[in-house]
Order: structure tokens, then sequence, then C-alpha cells
């Protein structure tokens, strides 16, 4: 048995002439935090539509839980919550009378689901407020409660800060990782906000004009953004004193037998160079790794960056 | 003719009802096939799947009780895959920890034993070399330390003191290293006895640790202590004027191994918040710290006073 819970194999979707999705790969594991990230039009949205079958897929498959969706929908729709633009709730009942709705139509998986998803999302239970007088905040929360309501395995939730304030944004950043790490959801999450990805995925599929131009786990890309001196030298303690001495920093770190950080990048890299082949010691390779997240989308976006 | 009518309603009727509990059979059979996927699913060990059910279900509390036990089995699992990945990251950052000061210590002594170095510079080295070596053994102390309290093996002798008198001593002892560290400092501990149930060491290490916090990492040059109480509580806060901490590594200080620079072992163990939190809740009381970077930070640390 794999471990997506969502895969997708040259996806495309073609509206009119525009192909709005191209030929995208995109593999979603289980228990992690995937973030698409995207600029405005980039195709975020289409693909959560494809995946739930709300679309017609023009060529290429998608398979959720490792099946197609097609034909199986009473099936597999139970074990997803998703909020793909403006949910549509009654805007003269209220928020819990709306849920309650929900709760009836699709089942719930223990007693007391409404007042649980609306604790979660901190919004008031049995609040007088009808959901038509409600803020764009109290809107997209509510949504991201029905999103929860029945306890599904897998979340696809397509921008949920949006309309959300500094502090609601917070909150809601918080809760999704807390139902990442404590109780082990999938969920796949878009956004089109570099700094929410980062704080929030563990795997990350960058999107642009409908093609996906990279997809790797967060982890991996950190490594590749910190910013310090890497260096491969024949002894370690030996350039770890000329560090001291010579060039008066402690700001490094000793990786193995042979590799030691610098996070000191402000140090003269042809400097230290010189002075350790001046001392005998054999330079493997010496290398500054200074690109940060941002810098590096802004490259593999093709310079405009996402913002 | 009566009786025709009579008869024909019952048998109406008897359909009716025919009908009506075929449709629940249909439904409930519906629902056992459900369960049963579900079942199955869980046996392979996802146990985020969930068995959704309507109000008026037969099978509702078979269901939620399904669910019930797969959701305090896969809290367990989690706790357990939680636990090993943080030990293995203790592992992993450990191993650095004690590879960078014991590589630049091979280094120095390296130096002096191949006669690199001579007269007052020799003596310099040794100097730092030995200091070097110290920190490592305080490292190591402080890790047993750690690792003890963690596993629940430090035994406690809880007995009724006066804090204020207390912690009158423990300062009277730090007055020479803060005003050769240039740190101006104000104390405010009441006059009055305050009685709680404390072991004295521990309280002492606490203390140390959150003092030992400002001179190593705050660069303040100002600090107060102040020991205020309430009707349950004993309040002891420790604040400074210095460079402060982030909002974003605030969640993280008293996590084992959380520095807010990446040269770790530069400066302190990373253990020293981590095991005054440990000390502090095995007196049942709390430690917080608060902080407006550059203003101030403070430290406060909630005992329970002895009643």
């Amino acid at each position: 048995m794999n471990d997506f819970v969502i895969e997708a194999k040259q996806l495309t979707k073609i509206y009119g002439k525009q192909k709005a999705v191209n030929c995208v790969n995109l593999h979603v594991r289980k228990g992690r935090v995937y973030g698409l990230l995207g600029r405005n039009g980039a195709g975020k949205t289409t693909i959560m539509k494809l995946i739930l079958g709300l679309t017609s897929v023009t060529s290429g498959e998608v398979a959720v839980f490792g099946q197609n969706i097609r034909g199986r929908e009473k099936r597999v729709f139970p074990r997803i919550g998703a909020i793909i633009e403006t949910p549509g709730f009654y805007p003269n009942l209220t928020g819990t009378e709306n849920l309650e709705i929900f709760a009836k139509l699709r089942g719930t998986a223990a007693p007391g689901a409404v007042k649980n998803a609306l604790e979660i999302v901190g919004l008031p239970c049995k609040d007088k407020k009808l959901f038509g007088k409600y803020s764009l905040g109290m809107k997209q929360r509510l949504g991201i409660a029905n999103a929860i309501l029945h306890d599904p395995e897998l979340l696809i939730l397509d921008e949920p800060t949006n309309g959300l304030d500094p502090i609601g944004i917070a909150e809601v950043r918080d809760f999704i990782k807390r139902l990442s790490s404590e109780q082990g959801k999938t969920i796949l999450i878009s956004s089109h906000i570099l700094s929410e990805i980062a704080l929030l995925a563990d795997d990350i599929g960058i999107i642009d004009c409908g093609v996906l131009l990279e997809e790797s786990s967060m982890n991996e890309l950190k490594k590749r953004n910190s910013k310090y001196i890497l260096l491969q030298v024949s002894d370690v303690p030996k350039t770890s004193l000329i560090l001291e001495r010579e060039f008066h920093t402690k700001d490094y770190s000793v990786q193995d037998e042979h590799t030691l950080r610098i996070y000191d990048t402000s140090l003269n890299m042809g400097e230290i160079n010189k002075f350790l082949v001046m001392q005998n010691i054999t330079v493997t390779s010496s290398g500054l790794c200074n690109d940060t997240l941002e810098d590096y989308f802004k490259k593999i976006t093709g310079g405009e960056g996402i913002a | 003719m009566d009786i025709n009518i009579y008869l024909l309603a019952g048998l109406i009727l008897a359909v009716l009802i025919i009908l009506h509990l075929t449709l629940r059979l249909i439904h409930v059979r519906q629902q056992l096939s459900f369960i049963k996927e579900a079942l199955e699913d869980l046996k392979n060990g996802n146990l985020n799947r969930r068995v959704l059910a309507g109000e008026n279900d037969l099978t509702k509390q078979i269901c939620y009780d399904i669910n019930d036990i797969a959701i305090s089995n896969q809290l367990r699992l989690i706790q357990q895959r939680q636990a090993e990945q943080a030990y293995k990251r203790l592992m992993t950052s450990l191993s650095h920890d004690v590879k960078t000061p014991l590589a630049s210590l091979v280094g120095y002594l390296e130096a002096i034993e191949n006669g690199l170095v001579t007269g007052t510079e020799r003596d310099e080295y040794i100097h730092v070399a030995a200091d070097k070596a110290n920190r490592l053994k305080d490292f190591v102390t402080a890790l047993f330390e750690w690792v003890k309290l963690d596993a629940g093996e430090q035994i406690f002798h809880f007995e009724i003191f006066d804090i204020n008198e207390l912690s009158r001593n423990i300062i009277a002892e730090w007055i020479p290293l803060l005003e050769s560290a240039g740190l101006h400092y104000e104390i405010e501990i009441p006059e009055q006895e305050c009685a709680v149930r404390i072991d004295p060491n521990a309280y002492t290490r606490i203390i140390n640790n959150l003092l030992q916090n400002i001179i190593i990492h705050s660069e303040a040059d100002h600090m107060t202590l102040c020991i205020a109480e309430d009707a349950q509580r004993a309040k002891i806060t420790v604040s400074d004027n210095g460079k402060g901490i982030s909002p974003d590594d605030l969640p993280h200080i008293f996590e084992r191994m959380y520095q807010c620079d990446h040269s770790r072992f530069a400066k302190g163990s990373g253990l020293g918040l981590s095991i005054a939190r440990e000390l502090v809740s095995a007196h049942k009381g709390k430690i917080t710290a608060a902080s407006t970077p550059g203003t101030e930070t403070s430290f406060t640390v909630l005992l329970p006073k002895a009643l």
C-alpha cells in the first residue's frame, strides 16, 4: 500500500483555450500538511476542485485514498472535509443551525459534533447571530467548522485564512498544526502567502500558471536555504583553532570529521581558504549557502516572486 | 362489503409497513457495509478513519464507539511517535553540541603539544583549552541532570522554607558575579516570611539558571529580582532590559536544546531553561516568559504556598 492520500498523474484541465492546470503530478502523503503555493489565478483552486471531482478532468487522473473518486462519492466524501471558495450557508439561520443541518445530512462521528467544531474554530455555540450578519472572518471560521464537523481524515482547505485578521490567522494556523500533529490528519492547504505556508507545511508544491514547478519537503527546502559557509577540510580541530584564533569567531559548528558550518557569513571565505592552505590543511570544498526562501521562490517562479 | 374495505385497508397498511421495514433494512445493511469497510481500514492501521452515523440510525452507538476506540489508539500512537522523534532530535543535537567544542579543544591541545606556540601565548592556549574542557564538563553535568529529571529519577526533598530568606541567600552569592558582568541590579524581597514547600537545592537551581541566562544571553545592563505573594502563591519575577526574545522564539525557549542562535555551543548548554521548567513543575508551580525585545524580558515563577 502506498502512502499517498492524494495522487495526481498528468492532471490537466482546459477551460476553453486556456490550460488552467497543466500536467500536474501531485503527491500528498498521509499525515502531512501539504502547502500549495501560488499566485492568484495560478490554478490552486482548480486543482482542489479536480481532486474533489467538482469539475471534470480534461486528461490525466487523480486518486484519493488510492482510488478514483468518480462513482464512489458516497463512500469517499464522508472521509474528506473541504472548503473551496465561499461555503454555501443559509443566511437566515444562525451558525449553529447551519451546522446542525450539515450534521444531519452527513452524519457525525461522535455526539456533540457541532458544539465541538464551533469550539475548535472559536465561534460561540447557540449564538443568536444570523449567518447573513456574520463578518468575513466569522464566515470563514464557520466554513472551517463545517469542514471538520465529521472528523474527516483528509482536509482540503482553499485559502482558509482569507479575510481573517492577523490574530485569527495565527489561531487558524495553530489549530491546523494541531490537527496534523495531535490527530495525524492529512491536510492540503493552498495559499498565496509564502510566510504562511512556510510556517505550516511539511511538504510544499509551488504552482505557477497551472504548472507545478516544484514539489519537495519543507525540511529539504530549509536545508537548501539557510545561511552559512560550508567547509570541507582535512583537519577539523586545526581548522576550528584557526577560526577562533585568526578569524575570532565561535559562530560555527562541526558536522562530522571533515565538515564545518560557519554561520557568520560576513567572514571572507577567500581569506579563510588561503589561511587554511597555508597551514597545510587541505580544503576539499567550500561554499556559501545564502539563498533565502523568498529568493528561491523568486528564482523558481521566474523572477516575479510570490507575495 | 364493509369487511372488504377493512381488509383492503389492512392490506395496504401491511404493505406500507413491509415497505418501510424493507427500506430500513436496506439502510442498515448499507450502514453495516460502511462499518465493515471502515473496520477493514482501521485494521490496516488507518486510525483516522471514522464511521459516520445519522441522528436516528440504529447503528449510531456502535459507530460512535468504534470512533472512540480509533481516536484513543491514534492519540497513543502519536504521542509515542512524538516521544521517539524528540529523542532522536536530542541525540542529533547532542552529538553536535559535543563535537564542536571537542574539535576546538583538540585543536588547541595539538597546537600546544606540537610546540606551535610558546611563552605567554602557550599559557593563554592552555587557559582557553581548560576553559573549554570545563564548559564541556558543565554541559555534560547539565545533560545528566536533565536526563534524570526527564526520566523522573530525581529525588526531591520537600520541606517548608521561607522563600524570601532563601532567595536572599541565593542572591547574596550572585552579587559579585552580577557586578563583574557589569549588571546593575535591583532586588525587591519582602521582609515578612512567606512559607513555601520546596526542595531548597532545586529552588536554588531554578534561580541560578534564570540569572545565568541573563548573564549569558541577554546583553542587558540592568536586572531586577522581585518576590511577591498572593493568597495562594508566591511569585518570583526575574527581568532584564536586554535584547529580549523574539515572538517566534518565545514559545520554544523552555524546550530542551532550543537556542535562538545556531552556533549552539558558543554560549550556554541550551538546557538551563528546560531544567528550570522541569524543576518548577516538580513543585507543582508554573514558569512563564514574556518579552518586549530591547525593553523588558521577564521570567515569572509561580509556586504554591504552604497552607
